[in-house]
């Protein structure tokens, strides 16, 4: 099979490879989703319970041990690990896919060395199956809110757009991390500490108002912050997110993904001699 | 040649593999010379090179089948995975007309965690099938696999046999305009293999075969062309058996020369293409013609009247040995076979024989040193080079060797019934070895030191026909 270069040149050339490909891209990401619970018991189920279990945990060690309050008008031990859940969903994706793409290329050895395969679809497929997670975590969210607090906000509907502008910038890092893995082992130690830092410097565990006036600004080089922000309010908080902040992300999360999706395609070529 | 017609067209190829002591060299190989030439810097290799491929230049046409053979390492793969795009050449281009399947190596691009199933689609869609078009098909890929339940378990858990036929059976259901076949059906069983061969042979009719084995006999079977690599060079590209006879030489060749023994290999009527190719000259067999020129007279034929009038005529015409100088021959050289002949039991040489008689094949030879246990031996094989039948005088011989010194002449015969045979050219190779039948040295190996054509044959199917001695119907029951 013959695959045409992309043109690397043109800023879409990322979503070109999606609808490229997108029966493949659908296929890998199911199979990797029944996958993950092939054998077990319970099955597709341990995706829903596992949020729910890990809610009942937050709300125990955040409302009841720590005491923890998010605001003055935040009260009760649930809206602390709802509002908590809200921005480590966000964070759970970016890091699933983050270690994912470690060994991504390794992990597909066959795909490189035996058929012309396109491996740049291997990071929306990633994305594809850590979306499914997130959509049923939020679920999961929503139900418990629906049952604690007794409604859901409406601003839930701009959950997706929240996402939507995500996406490239979690695409960008896969096929980065993934080049990069192929040459450098060392990526994955180096990321299990990223993602890490990522999750404790960005406002998921507290709200943004404790970080100190002068810091707070640095906080949105995090590329979690602005998103996880949005997530909560939207899901949660019952606001809209700040738009600008949204729009300018989206900005920066399509160049990003533009560069490094140029810089995968253009790596792509020695991975064969590499593996 | 026009561009419709080339399935395959290779030009300069070269493939560097760069190898380095760690993987971060590697990426230091590729940002580092340019900065350091950018800024003026002298710049640097990170790695040791390695040409597995060197300047390999051939086109293959549209419903050619062509064999490529080499020792281990000389390149075959990495050239065939460079046709299918996995690697990417460093010198040189390919171009490719038509959609590929490829079985490299052990197996296609399987996921091992995936099952056979979903295997299925995978691949297909990587072959551009749609996936209503793969629901269609499945039954009938599942079905030439043909293995059994394990289609639902993972890949990883599947025998390297079952493997190989699911992956065959993905290959010959995709439309493949070129198939591209390495090693891949030596794993199989008998019964697959065959399978195989049989969709094989039907493919050669409408698509573009390239196939890797270290069968020589697969591969004069199959191929009507070989090209033979050797160290990431094209040392011969031409008629599949003169090709294969000359690498095998070789082979042997190089063998002994590990051992202290030289084994000279006369060069091959070859000639240079524009390209700088070595081509084979066409199989001499081919030019063999009827002429009276080649059939010497002590050659009587007393009995074609005879022969004409029965029902098991299988006529076999021999033509007569080539002089030595004119044979195709390689060997040490300390012995020399002088005359192959093939008589009737009684001694007489004829022109005609019939398949199914009593035939005594003699190999006069001449030893030009002492040799101490030698073995003459003879292969009969047919017009692809096939191995039909061979026998030698070791084990005969083996607790009493024989020797033989400078001067001494050995007579040689075998008496042999010869089997029917289909219509066609059959040739008959003579050897004269020394040592065992696991060790020893060619001293000289003449091919096609006989030939003989076989014609009005009633034999359609198979490769020797055996002589019935009677055949039977029986009938039993009363009628009702």
């Amino acid at each position: 099979m013959t695959i045409s270069a992309y043109r690397l040149i043109d800023p879409l050339s990322p979503y070109i490879a999606l609808k490229r490909h997108f029966a493949l891209i659908v296929q890998m990401a199911r199979r990797d989703v029944a996958g993950r619970y092939r054998g077990s018991f319970m099955g597709l189920f341990w995706s829903f319970v596992n949020p729910l279990l890990m809610l009942v945990i937050y709300t125990f060690v955040f409302g009841v041990v720590f005491k923890a309050r998010w605001n003055r008008q935040e009260t009760g031990h649930l809206a602390f690990a709802l509002i908590l859940f809200a921005g480590l969903n966000i964070n759970t994706l970016f890091t699933e896919c983050a270690n994912r793409a470690s060994t991504l290329i390794i992990d597909n050895t066959n795909f490189v060395k035996k058929v012309v395969f396109p491996l740049e679809t291997l990071s929306w497929s990633v994305l594809g199956a850590a979306l499914f997670h997130l959509l049923i975590s939020t679920i999961a969210l929503l139900v418990i809110e629906l049952i604690a607090i007794g409604h859901i906000p409406w601003t839930i509907v701009i959950f997706p757009i929240v996402v939507v502008v995500f996406l490239p910038f979690v695409a960008g890092a896969i096929w980065l991390l993934a080049s990069l893995g192929v040459f450098l082992r060392d990526i994955k130690q180096f990321i299990a500490i990223g993602t890490m830092a990522l999750m404790f410097l960005a406002p998921i565990m507290y709200p943004m108002s404790m970080i100190p006036a002068q810091f707070r600004i640095w906080m949105y080089l995090n590329p979690l912050t602005v998103i996880a922000l949005a997530s909560q309010n939207v899901l949660v908080f019952g606001k809209l997110p700040v738009w600008w902040h949204l729009g300018l992300y989206a900005l920066v999360s399509c160049l990003f993904a533009w560069a490094a999706f140029a810089w995968f395609e253009r790596t792509k070529k020695g991975f064969a001699d590499v593996l | 040649m026009s561009c419709e017609d080339t399935s395959i067209r290779v030009r300069g190829l070269g493939k560097r593999f760069e190898m380095y002591a760690q993987p971060a060299d590697r990426l230091k190989q590729m940002i580092l010379p340019k900065v350091q030439r950018l800024t003026g810097l002298h710049s640097h290799d990170y790695f040791k090179e390695f040409w597995a491929v060197h300047d390999v230049s051939f086109s293959v046409q549209r419903g050619e089948t062509v064999g490529i053979i080499g020792r281990n390492g000389s390149g075959k793969s990495t050239l065939l995975q460079i046709i299918c795009g996995t690697l990417h050449p460093t010198l040189g281009h390919v171009e490719t007309n038509g959609r590929i399947a490829a079985l490299l190596e052990l197996g296609a691009g399987f996921n091992p965690e995936f099952t056979g199933r979903e295997n299925v689609f995978l691949s297909g869609l990587l072959y551009g099938i749609s996936e209503s078009e793969l629901r269609d098909r499945f039954q009938s890929i599942v079905e030439f696999a043909d293995i059994g339940d394990f289609i639902d378990q993972p890949v990883k858990t599947y025998s390297s046999g079952m493997y190989v036929r699911l992956a065959f059976s993905i290959a010959a259901h995709v439309d493949a305009d070129i198939l591209i076949i390495d090693e891949a059906l030596s794993v199989g069983d008998v019964i697959f293999t065959q399978k195989c061969m049989r969709y094989l042979r039907a493919f050669q009719s409408r698509g573009t075969l390239v196939f890797v084995s270290h069968d020589t006999a697969a591969v004069t079977n199959l191929c009507s062309r070989t090209i033979w690599l050797d160290g990431g060079r094209m040392m011969m590209d031409g008629p599949a058996k003169g090709v294969v006879e000359h690498y095998l030489a070789t082979q042997h060749a190089a063998d002994r020369a590990k051992m202290g023994e030289s084994v000279a290999i006369p060069a091959i009527a070859t000639r240079r293409d524009d390209s700088g190719t070595i081509t084979a000259e066409p199989e001499r067999s081919e030019a063999v013609d009827d002429g009276e020129s080649s059939i010497p007279c002590d050659v009587i034929d007393p009995r074609l009247h005879a022969l004409n009038g029965t029902a098991q005529r299988n006529l076999l015409q021999v033509f007569t040995f080539s002089p030595p100088g004119h044979a195709r021959q390689f060997g040490a050289g300390a012995a020399r076979i002088t005359n192959v002949r093939l008589l009737d039991a009684h001694g007489t040489a004829h022109k005609v024989f019939a398949g199914g008689e009593v035939v005594d094949l003699v190999i006069e030879t001449e030893a030009l040193q002492r040799i101490e246990a030698p073995i003459v031996g003879f292969h009969v094989k047919d017009r692809l080079g096939q191995l039909l039948f061979g026998d030698n005088t070791y084990l005969t011989y083996h607790e009493h060797p024989l020797h033989v010194l400078p001067g001494q002449h050995l007579r040689v015969h075998f008496r042999f019934r010869m089997p029917i045979l289909p219509n066609g050219d059959y040739s008959v190779d003579a050897a004269f070895a020394a040592g065992t039948q696991e060790d020893h040295t060619q001293q000289d190996w003449v091919y096609d030191a006989l030939i003989f054509r076989a014609t009005e044959s009633t034999m359609r199917h198979g490769l020797v026909g055996i002589p019935m001695h009677s055949i039977e119907i029986e009938r039993e029951g009363a009628a009702t």
